[in-house]
């Protein structure tokens, strides 16, 4: 790291103490009421009970169950679709303007429907994170055949490659390109259809807790669980910024 | 060679091109010029078999294999090295990675990018990217070479060393070339024959030249040819009467 990005990381942190230690004054001296706003050492207690009591283990399992699994069919099934109607007139013909409608639609209202077809278990979130990534997807693969540099093709043409030299050498490496820049979105999705799914109905799940901690109205547990959640997305956005930055390095 | 003869091309009802006849003999350098839309392109898109004539034939001795195919627009697969990208022709014809591989390096090594293999397209520079794509072409060892404005893109100093190049390279290999061009110097001092070709649309051949200006050339001092001037001369004239036929139309 250089010196000028590590003065601005120390200058970001110090911002970030002041604001938290800030926050921690007026919730003690009861300027801000802490039953609304809890000071950050009481949001930490409670996120460190949580772990101390094991708990909240099955919760976390269970979000990121759903969350991975939903990614990852949401991820395969797209790509199918959208390969199979960019290279298929017929099927992108119906495809196109399915997708597109489903695109733009609020996906996650969907949620309800999925618990009544699905139950209140785990298979309803996959299915909200499924229809959320799965549309996502399908452009991102669609659009990737479809904007492939003809110049790519007729130059690897005129080199003697036919049809299976054209996908490996041209076709694959642009669709893997325009999938990985999407990855980062669909962290983000898989994530926000997980625990959407487990608000509107469960028994377990970082969702599920979040919406017992609205009910009490215990609004320490609320926070320290929308900081455990966006810990959990900044890694896995880390992640995939690595895997993006390694795969597209001839960028 | 190639022999190329009567031929006629159409994207409309009305022909671009008519009745052309050309020849490229082993061994030779020959350029094609002609003020834009006389059909230059489209010319050599038929010698490839990009497009077919609405009449007239085009013969060639060779195989596919053969040709090498040189365009302006040509792009090297960005997410490829250029060292890859020179290999990948050769591995299409069925040569192993490592074997492929060792002769991309021998050729970058010849078209003076000696250490620039491992790098993407995005790291080089526009005249290095045009060493990559000749490198990419000549590796498969073309008997006829066929290039389309290949270096307009570059600056001029660039250009001047990146085209005496080629010319070392396709004197020494012995490579017949079909060069179009809108460049009337370039086209005397690289060719042994230059084709003009007439205002379009029905553009057709008006005139056939020959340089005798010896090889190996210097493309700098071929131009103190004795025969350069007045070669330079008539071809502008010739070029000009195309284009102020056009004119006196408008």
């Amino acid at each position: 790291m250089s010196t000028t990005t590590a003065r601005l990381a120390a200058r970001r942190l110090v911002v970030l103490g002041i604001l938290l230690s800030l926050w921690e004054v007026l919730a003690r001296f009861g300027v801000l009421n802490p039953f609304y706003v809890p000071p950050p050492s009481k949001v930490g207690a409670t996120l460190f009970a949580l772990f101390a009591d094991g708990e909240i283990w099955t919760h976390i399992e269970a979000t990121f169950g759903a969350a991975l699994l939903g990614l990852l069919l949401g991820v395969v099934v797209g790509a199918i679709l959208g390969v199979s109607a960019a290279l298929l007139p017929q099927v992108g013909e119906i495809l196109d303007p399915a997708m597109t409608v489903l695109n733009a639609v609020p996906r996650i209202i969907l949620a309800p429907l999925f618990v009544i077809w699905f139950g209140i278990g785990i298979a309803s979130k996959v299915a909200v994170t499924f229809v959320l990534i799965a549309v996502l997807f399908f452009f991102a693969v669609y659009t990737g055949i479809n904007e492939v540099d003809q110049r790519l093709v007729e130059r690897v043409k005129t080199l003697g490659g036919g049809r299976s030299i054209l996908l490996r050498e041209v076709y694959l490496p642009a669709v893997t390109a325009w999938a990985l820049s999407n990855l980062k979105v669909a962290v983000g999705f898989a994530f926000t259809g997980a625990v959407v799914g487990e608000f509107v109905a469960s028994s377990r799940g970082l969702g599920y807790l979040l919406s017992f901690a609205q009910s009490t109205y215990n609004a320490s547990l609320t926070l320290a669980l929308l900081l455990l959640v966006i810990v959990f997305v900044f890694v896995l956005f880390a992640l995939a910024g690595r895997l993006e930055k390694r795969l597209l390095r001839w960028r | 060679m190639l022999d190329v003869s009567g031929l006629t091309l159409s994207y409309g009802p009305e022909p671009v091109l008519e009745g052309a006849n050309l020849r490229v003999d082993t061994g030779q350098f020959v350029s094609l010029v002609g003020p834009s839309g006389s059909g230059k392109s489209s010319l050599l898109r038929a010698v490839i078999g990009l497009q077919q004539p609405s009449a007239g034939t085009v013969t060639c001795d060779l195989d596919r294999g053969d040709l090498g195919i040189l365009f302006q627009d040509d792009a090297l697969l960005p997410w490829r090295t250029a060292l890859d990208n020179v290999a990948l022709g050769l591995r299409i014809r069925g040569k192993p990675r490592p074997h492929a591989r060792d002769e991309a390096e021998a050729w970058l090594g010849r078209l003076g990018l000696v250490g620039f293999g491992q790098r993407y397209p995005r790291a080089l520079s526009g005249g290095q990217r045009k060493r990559v794509a000749l490198a990419q072409v000549l590796a498969l060892r073309p008997r006829l070479l066929l290039m389309d404005e290949p270096f307009a893109a570059l600056d001029a100093i660039v250009r001047h060393r990146i085209t005496q190049d080629l010319l070392d390279l396709v004197e020494g290999e012995k490579i017949s070339v079909l060069l179009v061009t809108h460049d009337l110097e370039e086209a005397l001092v690289l060719s042994d024959v230059v084709y003009l070709l007439g205002r379009g649309p029905r553009a057709r051949i008006r005139e056939r030249y020959a340089v005798p200006i010896p090889r190996p050339r210097d493309i700098m001092k071929a131009r103190t040819n004795p025969s350069f001037a007045p070669l330079l001369e008539r071809l502008w004239q010739d070029l000009s009467a195309e284009v102020d036929a056009v004119r006196r139309i408008a």
